[in-house]
């Protein structure tokens, strides 16, 4: 099957004051449509850069990222802009919601920035929170909403513009055990029945355990991928 | 995103932060409340100050005076020839000379009267030039200039603790003057003349005041005095748009610097000049409290930039173009300037009218009494504010330019963040 996201020989270095910090140094891997990939690893390890590279947040310094068979370091911010909201969204650790947002208004939000209607912005916001559970906590702002809620919204919020993936950074990683393995399982549903890509970073066993496919990442590079199968042979 | 939802999104922010909104916003109103009241103010006292300089002023009369102040004052006068040329020049309506004789004392029966400016008059011109002046208390002016009679100032009439008046018309009254005597000195000369006419109290009008005066036949004067020039001549113009024009014909045709012509129209557009620009500098003053407000929005959406910015990275990471971001933030600075303009503008009208009010119950007659000044110059100055739609529309546009200047510094800044460094800002 075609890849919908292609990394090749990506790499990025960031100066802490003069000192440079090698932060990927040479990362390719891709991933197919509907796919749940999880990328492992320890702190330190390049994850959040490799996201935020791959989530066009930020640019490589070497290597090549298609996304959707567009080379996006040809992109200007304007576009890398227009690809964030058509193409991917974010799921965050601490769900990052507007707080002076209610939930729907969150959700809403990409709409909004599309220039869809009002009225069918609403709707849609509406029909997401029924999907991921918590329609009943629509009108309510993120503070007064639990964890597990506000990474419900957040999710909602991700899936709402269609995207053709959904970059998790630690998604579970500021919910308590019960809540976490909530999410795990919405967004496996999410997976397995709307056929929606996750590429997830995660200290996270639980996730894994539901992964199609692991990438193992160690000082930048990558160290292992593993499938299913492999993990299974492995246990 | 559509604007209408940006200025939305941007409306919202600021109603959460009442107190904030409303202190940047009062810096805004303040500057336009001073432009506002200022240029209303200013404007109503140009106008007044315009108007009763215009009501004292005889706006189609030249006054000669022969000399030139600076380049040596002169006694010679003006030859009856002179006063033809004068009368001659197009546009001139009625020339006429004078002889100003100092003063003179008058006596009729016991009672005696000292008038300081006597001056000599063919009565049927000179009541043509200054008609709005000759309004009589008893008589009329003399109908033939060979008539050996008088016109007395109000004042002159009036003078002193006596409660009855001087002299009424019909009275015969003697006229006591210094005659030059040949080959120096004076004598006193006494004439007896009809009282033709007495005047009503009037004030002065620019720079006269002819309750003081004593109006006497100039062709009488002549032939005691043995003179046959005029000290000064008096100019009607028929338009007064034309005076300036007019007294420069006859400069050129008396000579330069031979006489003076004094134009009350330059007079009033001179002094026009000058309010005109103390009213500008006040504006600028006013100008500059708007900039301090608008180094207040500045400010203001500098701390909002940096508290907001990890929703800045939220919006970018959601996929909001760098424009959206630049809309949202300049997006308040703009309501801060419409709201701020609008309220400045209504407090701007109150503060005028205010104002005015204090100004105009501080501003007391005098109670001066000169030969210059009389309690009549000094007419109550009411200062009424003019309010121009120009204005209030230069005033409004001022203050959404100065908002949305100062508001596009921080707003570029916003929508310059690193979505990287915007996410993990704490």
């Amino acid at each position: 099957m075609e890849a919908i996201l292609e990394a090749h020989n990506v790499k990025k270095t960031y100066y802490l004051g003069s000192v440079p910090v090698h932060a990927l140094r040479g990362v390719s891997f891709d991933v197919k449509p509907g796919e749940f990939l999880t990328i492992y690893g320890p702190s330190g390890s390049g994850k959040s850069t490799l996201l935020h590279l791959l989530g066009c947040l930020d640019k490589p310094d070497d290597g090549r990222i298609i996304l959707d068979g567009q080379d996006v370091l040809k992109l200007n911010s304007n576009e890398l802009a227009e690809v964030r909201l058509k193409k991917i969204s974010f799921v965050f650790q601490f769900y990052n919601l507007l707080p002076r947002l209610s939930a729907q208004q969150n959700v809403e939000l990409p709409l909004v920035i599309a220039g869809i209607p009002e009225k069918e912005a609403e709707a849609r916001a509406v029909e997401m929170l029924r999907l991921v559970g918590v329609e009943h906590r629509a009108k309510h702002r993120p503070y007064e909403l639990s964890g597990g809620e506000q990474q419900r919204v957040a999710i909602a919020r991700a899936l709402v513009n269609k995207p053709k993936i959904v970059f998790a950074d630690e998604p579970t990683g500021n919910l308590d055990t019960k809540a976490g393995q909530e999410i795990i399982t919405l967004m496996k549903k999410l997976n397995m029945e709307n056929g929606q890509t996750f590429v997830v970073i995660t200290h996270d066993p639980k996730i894994a355990e539901v992964a199609d496919r692991m990438i193992f990442l160690r000082d930048g590079l990558i160290e292992d991928i593993r499938t299913p199968s492999t993990r299974r042979n492995m246990s | 995103m559509k604007t209408q939802r940006i200025m939305g999104m941007a409306w919202e922010s600021m109603k959460q932060r009442k107190l904030r909104t409303s202190l940047t916003t009062l810096g805004v109103v303040i500057g336009i409340t001073a432009i506002i009241s200022l240029a209303s103010l200013g404007e109503g006292f140009r106008l007044d100050v315009k108007q009763q300089l215009q009501s004292g002023f005889e706006l189609n009369n030249l006054t000669v005076i022969p000399g030139s102040l600076f380049a040596g004052y002169s006694r010679t006068g003006f030859s009856d020839q002179q006063l033809d040329d004068v009368a001659a020049i197009p546009g001139v309506e009625v020339a006429t000379g004078v002889m100003q004789i100092g003063n003179v004392t008058l006596y009729n029966g016991n009672k005696t009267v000292t008038a300081f400016v006597a001056t000599a008059v063919n009565f049927t011109d000179f009541v043509k030039i200054f008609q709005d002046r000759f309004i009589f208390e008893s008589g009329n002016a003399p109908e033939n200039n060979s008539d050996d009679a008088i016109v007395i100032g109000y004042k002159v009439n009036h003078s002193g603790d006596n409660s009855s008046a001087f002299a009424e018309a019909g009275d015969y009254v003697t006229v006591a003057m210094n005659v030059p005597q040949l080959p120096t000195g004076f004598t006193v000369q006494n004439q007896t003349f009809r009282v033709s006419g007495t005047l009503q109290r009037r004030g002065t009008s620019g720079i006269t005041n002819f309750d003081y005066w004593v109006f006497l036949p100039l062709k009488t004067v002549r032939e005691m005095y043995h003179i046959n020039q005029s000290d000064l001549i008096f100019v009607k113009v028929k338009d007064q748009q034309e005076s300036e024009a007019i007294a420069d014909k006859i400069e050129n045709h008396l000579g330069h610097f031979k006489v003076t012509v004094l134009v009350p129209l330059a007079f009033i557009k001179q002094v026009d000049n000058i309010l005109n620009i103390v009213q500008i500098f006040l504006l600028a003053v006013a100008a500059i409290s708007l900039i301090v407000a608008g180094i207040g929005i500045m400010n203001i959406t500098m701390v909002s930039v940096m508290e907001r910015t990890r929703e800045i990275g939220i919006l970018k990471a959601i996929g909001a173009k760098d424009r959206t971001v630049l809309g949202i933030f300049l997006s308040e600075a703009l309501i801060t300037g419409i709201i701020g303009g609008v309220i400045g503008i209504i407090t701007g009208y109150g503060l005028s009218y205010t104002l005015a009010y204090i100004l105009s119950s501080m501003i007391h007659t005098q109670q001066t009494n000169t030969i210059l000044q009389t309690p009549e110059t000094h007419q109550t100055l009411a200062v009424t504010p003019v309010f121009s739609p120009e204005w209030t529309a230069v005033a409004f546009v001022f203050a959404i330019a100065v908002s949305v200047i100062f508001g596009l510094y921080p707003a570029r800044k916003a929508a310059k963040l690193d979505p990287v460094q915007a996410l993990r800002y704490e």
